[in-house]
């Protein structure tokens, strides 16, 4: 499991990168979907969370259908940068 | 007057060739121009182009052109538009007799000198006068210049529909008798800043695209130049020229769906084909060939396969995409593929698609080649970032085309808001959601402002076309790509900064808000800029083609952008100014 601290850290990169100006990292619940029905992104968030990742933790995505499962939640995202990480 | 409008003149360089005669035996023999970059000088040496095989330096000898900050975008221009105007003959025409414009579509402009000189000019204007001819319009500028015919000139920016753009409306100008003969065309330079904007939108093909070939993986992004010279069959005549081809019809329409994706019906493009059979008086059997949009990416060529069949059934023409020769020369490729289907027209040909071996599920099944085959009547196919789509169709005869009758009467400005201080873009909040507002620069709010609020006051939902002008475009969102450029040495480029860095990203999301099918170009000429908007947006009204037009002309400045315009002697522009009308033509009474 992804620490708290990591989530939280996520969650203020995905507030920065997406310009969720009115959000703040409590109105984003862990496991909530991202796309679609939950946050509302779409496919050009996407592809700014793909630079995100690169800026942020050096990891890189090279197939954009590769980022679907990772961006699912925000627990997710954790997840496969902790994996990254270690 | 008959309003028979006909190719006396054309010109080109591409990846596949200098000129006509090059880029016919490269078609033929089958021979792409993509490869790994030779001249553009990036760090992604591992990302395919078709980069025409001619330095400035040789270009400039060539052209006899003695201006250190000249930029690749002009030279390829000038290169074919020399071509051009030989063929049809027009050195020495008397401005007196002749009403001589030109039209050219681009939307990189100077960026290529700009991008090379930006590191320094962050904090010394030793580089800065090669600012004056970074904007589109004055990159026309000094391509219209160089020849002392040319009365009038603008320049369309409808990113990678551009050139297609430019054809139409060169042929309105002589249709509304505003002028005798129109250069048009487009011409685009490969830049550091398309390259790496396109490659975060993850659409680049690593290795040579395959256009609706099922395993496609995107587009190799070109360069180049194509244009032709336009006039109508009784100038022609009267003064000798050869007849080409004939302009038999045209059509322009927005896929109002997304900023750079197209939607999966493909609307715009279905709209923009059936615009331009109905004016050719043809019907979709006469149609011999398609030159193919098909970037390669899985996106366009599903989106087009739906569109044509649409149209076309399951009776579908020969078809193909010549970028797999060319590689996607953005804002040049209407014009350079224009040039292609004169060839094929001329030499009976079907030009090639390369790379292609797999069928895609719901996809057109391109042609490989095929030479000795008559051809009459094909169809040129564009669409840009926004959804702005056009369509053209060049014949060998004469067709029973639709002639366009232009109506007296007052046009009249139904409302009209401006808008000159940052502090009023806040309203933006009374029209959008806060989800909509947030990726938006200070230009695209005043756009949406303005826009939404005079058609509010003029109680129209949606306007039947939008005409929009901008001298720069979002330049706060160019400058931060080009400083992001700068600090991560091309490692990362945020694809929101790109996507609004084109000027039709603020026509076109006006559409995209409104669900507007109808008309939409995007003028970016200096000063005169909102004046084409106007020059336009009448054709428009007094050729019927829309009863009410959105017309707009919007910029901002950012604390940079001012020093280079003090330092480079220009009027500083506002931080902010939009102006937005809804216009109509008054009944004659």
């Amino acid at each position: 499991m992804a620490n708290p601290e990591l989530i939280n850290e996520v969650k203020e990169h995905i507030i920065d990168a997406l310009h969720l100006e009115d959000i703040t990292p409590a109105d984003i619940e862990n496991d909530a979907p991202l796309f679609g029905d939950g946050l509302g992104l779409d496919s050009i968030d996407a592809l700014e969370l793909i630079v995100m990742l690169e800026k942020k933790y050096g990891i890189r995505i090279a197939n954009p259908a590769d980022g679907k499962d990772v961006f699912k939640s925000v627990t997710s995202i954790a997840e496969f940068v902790s994996s990254h990480k270690a | 007057m008959s309003q028979s409008i006909v190719i006396t003149g054309s010109g080109i360089v591409s990846a596949i060739g200098l000129d006509k005669e090059s880029v016919y035996q490269s078609l033929l023999s089958r021979q792409s121009g993509i490869a790994l970059p030779a001249i553009l000088k990036t760090n992604h040496k591992d990302i395919p182009v078709g980069e025409v095989k001619m330095s400035n330096e040789e270009m400039k000898s060539l052209l006899n052109i003695d201006d250190l900050y000249v930029n690749r975008t002009t030279l390829l221009g000038m290169m074919a538009v020399d071509q051009a105007i030989a063929e049809a003959r027009l050195a020495g025409i008397s401005k007196k007799s002749c009403r001589v414009v030109l039209v050219s579509g681009t939307t990189v402009g100077g960026m290529d000198v700009t991008e090379s000189y930006f590191s320094s000019m962050l904090t010394s204007e030793d580089h800065m006068k090669c600012m004056l001819t970074h904007d589109c319009g004055n990159s026309t500028r000094l391509l219209a210049e160089r020849y002392n015919f040319i009365q009038d000139y603008t320049t369309v920016s409808t990113a990678c529909s551009s050139a297609a753009n430019a054809i139409m409306l060169a042929a309105n100008l002589i249709k509304s008798g505003q002028a005798d003969i129109a250069i048009a065309g487009g011409t685009e330079a490969l830049s550091k800043f398309h390259l790496n904007g396109f490659n975060s939108l993850m659409i680049l093909n690593k290795e040579n695209c395959r256009p609706f070939d099922d395993t496609r993986a995107g587009l190799n992004l070109g360069e180049g130049a194509g244009f032709v010279v336009l006039e109508s069959k009784e100038t022609a005549i009267k003064r000798g020229a050869d007849i080409q081809a004939y302009l038999a019809g045209y059509g322009n329409a927005c896929d109002a769906y997304h900023q750079t994706a197209s939607s999966p019906d493909g609307e715009g493009a279905y709209q923009a084909m059936s615009q331009a059979l109905s004016m050719s008086g043809l019907k979709t059997g006469d149609i011999d060939y398609i030159n193919a949009h098909g970037t390669g990416t899985p996106n366009n060529d599903e989106s087009e396969s739906a569109a044509i069949f649409r149209l076309f059934g399951d009776d579908v023409p020969a078809i193909s995409s010549t970028k797999s020769f060319t590689g996607h020369t953005t804002s040049a490729s209407g014009g350079i593929e224009a040039v292609i289907c004169l060839l094929a027209l001329q030499h009976s040909f079907l030009p090639a698609n390369l790379g292609w071996s797999n069928q895609m599920t719901n996809g057109v099944t391109p042609t490989l080649g095929e030479e000795n085959r008559e051809l009459n009547h094909v169809m040129c196919n564009s669409f840009g970032f926004g959804g702005n789509d056009s369509s053209f169709i060049l014949s060998k005869h004469e067709t029973s085309y639709i002639p366009t009758t232009f109506a007296d009467g007052e046009i009249k400005v139904v409302s009209r808001v401006e808008i000159e201080s940052v502090a009023e873009l806040s309203r933006i909040k009374e029209y959008l959601k806060p989800m909509e507002i947030r990726r938006m620069g200070p230009l695209m709010r005043s756009t949406l402002l303005s826009s939404l609020e005079a058609l509010k006051q003029a109680g129209i939902e949606r306007p039947d076309a939008i005409v929009t002008g901008t001298m720069l475009g979002c330049i706060d969102n160019s400058e931060k790509l080009l400083r992001e450029m700068v600090a991560t040495d091309e490692a990362t480029t945020s694809p929101t900064l790109f996507m609004q860095s084109t000027h039709n990203t603020i026509g076109s999301a006006i559409a995209i808000q409104l669900g507007c099918h109808g008309y939409n170009t995007t003028y970016t000429q200096a000063e005169y800029s909102l004046d084409w908007c106007m020059r336009d947006a009448e054709l428009l009204l007094r050729s019927g083609t829309a009863k009410t037009v959105l017309v707009g002309c919007h910029d901002e400045n950012t604390e940079w952008y001012g020093w280079v315009q003090r330092a480079i002697g220009r009027e500083v522009m506002p931080n902010i100014h939009s102006v937005a009308m809804v216009l109509t033509l008054a009944a004659d009474k």
